[in-house]
């Protein structure tokens, strides 16, 4: 048994609780699946350091839950903030079964009905996210991508022309803004739960904060989230004009394939980015880690994706 | 002057271990996972040491360029020189990468 299953049984008022056992995934937080009272949990717990600044702490991220589920989005049932557990923050929601890794979504054969099923889905679900009402989450920041952006680039110590360029090109060609509404802001297959129905809820919202909606919109067309089925724009899955058809039904936002280029460069230079200041945590010593440390290597991937983009429009 | 093997044919052999002897024998999927992860790490530390290509830019250029870019300044032929650079750093970081362009 891990050292904190006491003070998490005692937390969560149960009699009895399983071994709690770690899940893969997750690079900036911990997974854990445990169950209480035979009640299937998963427990959120941090990790070494934080991807990007400004993430939520783990106890706004699950007001960010409990909103969410209030307003009706599909989102794993919150069971309850426990505060610190062998100390580090933690919180525990319902356990959903189905597949989250990106790459199996987009291969498994079982789950062909899913993905004709997502794209649509996936626009509904994020309309949805999208009504939230701002007041009820008012910690959320709302924040200047560009500049957020140059200055995680700078935090990494090294020079990156591609990116410098992809920042420059959007600078230069920035669409006016639309009015800022609640974002989930890692909007993308792998952060979502699919069954052979297709989306059972939304994980993840380390990330949330208040912006352009266009942000989460063309965030999952970005070609590292096609997850190597790159002729399927949507996330590997499906077109993406069906998804965009749907989104601007239930919200009235039409999104023009000039703003659907625009905002995939940007999110090509915001994973790029966040590729390297995750490397960053393994080599300034926050947590040690081949996984993160490669991660150095394949920010590659996504600079020659964003000069790909550019040169379509040069 | 160092003793065979090279660097890079250390490099080699510690992912040839890796992939062909520890591999097979884990079976708990995180370390798995780690395992091929390690294995892509050597693999992209022994092209480094095996290749050199004209086409990456000095930490030095890259720093200049970087620098005039975000100023505003950007040269002529700014977007070319960068994919000959980003494509030589994938070279040695994801070679099949590059194949989902052609």
């Amino acid at each position: 048994m891990v050292t904190w299953a006491d003070e998490l049984r005692e937390r969560l008022g149960a009699r009895e609780i399983g071994e709690p056992r770690l899940l893969a995934g997750g690079a900036s937080k911990e997974a854990w699946a445990v169950d209480a009272d035979g009640r299937p949990l998963l427990v959120r717990r941090a990790a070494g350091g934080v991807i990007h600044q400004g993430t939520l702490s783990l106890e706004e991220e699950f007001r960010v839950l409990e909103v969410a589920h209030e307003a009706g989005v599909r989102v794993p049932r919150p069971y309850g903030y426990l505060g610190e557990l062998g100390g580090r923050e933690a919180f525990a929601m319902e356990r959903v079964e189905g597949e989250t890794i990106g790459r199996r979504i987009v291969q498994r054969p079982d789950l062909a009905a899913a993905r004709e099923a997502l794209p649509l889905q996936l626009a509904e679900e994020l309309a949805k996210v999208h009504a939230i009402p701002r007041e009820a989450l008012p910690f959320l920041r709302q924040r200047e991508v560009l500049e957020q952006f140059e200055s995680e680039l700078d935090s990494v110590g090294e020079p990156h022309p591609a990116i410098e360029l992809g920042l420059w090109w959007l600078r230069e060609h920035r669409p006016a803004p639309l009015e800022a509404v609640v974002c989930h802001g890692d909007f993308r297959l792998g952060n979502v739960v699919v069954s052979e129905h297709g989306l059972e809820c939304l994980l993840d919202w380390e990330f949330a904060h208040v912006g352009d909606p266009r942000e989460d919109v063309c965030w999952p067309i970005v070609r590292a989230w096609r997850f190597g089925a790159d002729g399927l724009r949507l996330g590997g899955v499906g077109e993406v004009e069906p998804y965009l058809e749907r989104y601007a039904e239930l919200t009235g936002r039409e999104i023009s394939p000039e703003d659907l280029h625009w905002w995939e460069v940007l999110g090509n230079v915001k994973w790029a980015t966040g590729a390297l200041t995750q490397s960053r945590r393994h080599l300034n010593g926050q947590e040690r880690s081949v996984e993160l440390a490669v991660l150095g290597r394949l920010a590659a991937e996504m600079e020659y994706e964003l000069l790909d983009l550019l040169e379509l429009v040069s | 002057m160092s003793d065979r093997p090279s660097a890079a044919e250390l490099v080699e052999a510690t992912r040839e271990f890796l992939e062909q002897e520890v591999l097979p024998a884990a079976r708990d999927p995180r370390l798995r996972f780690r395992t091929l992860v390690a294995v892509n790490a050597l693999g992209i530390a022994q092209r480094e040491l095996e290749a050199g290509d004209d086409d990456l830019l000095s930490r030095d250029e890259a720093a200049d360029l970087a620098r005039r870019i975000r100023a505003g300044d950007v040269p002529d032929g700014a977007l070319a020189i960068l994919k000959r650079h980003v494509a030589a750093k994938l070279r040695i970081a994801n070679p099949r990468y590059l194949e989902r362009y052609r």
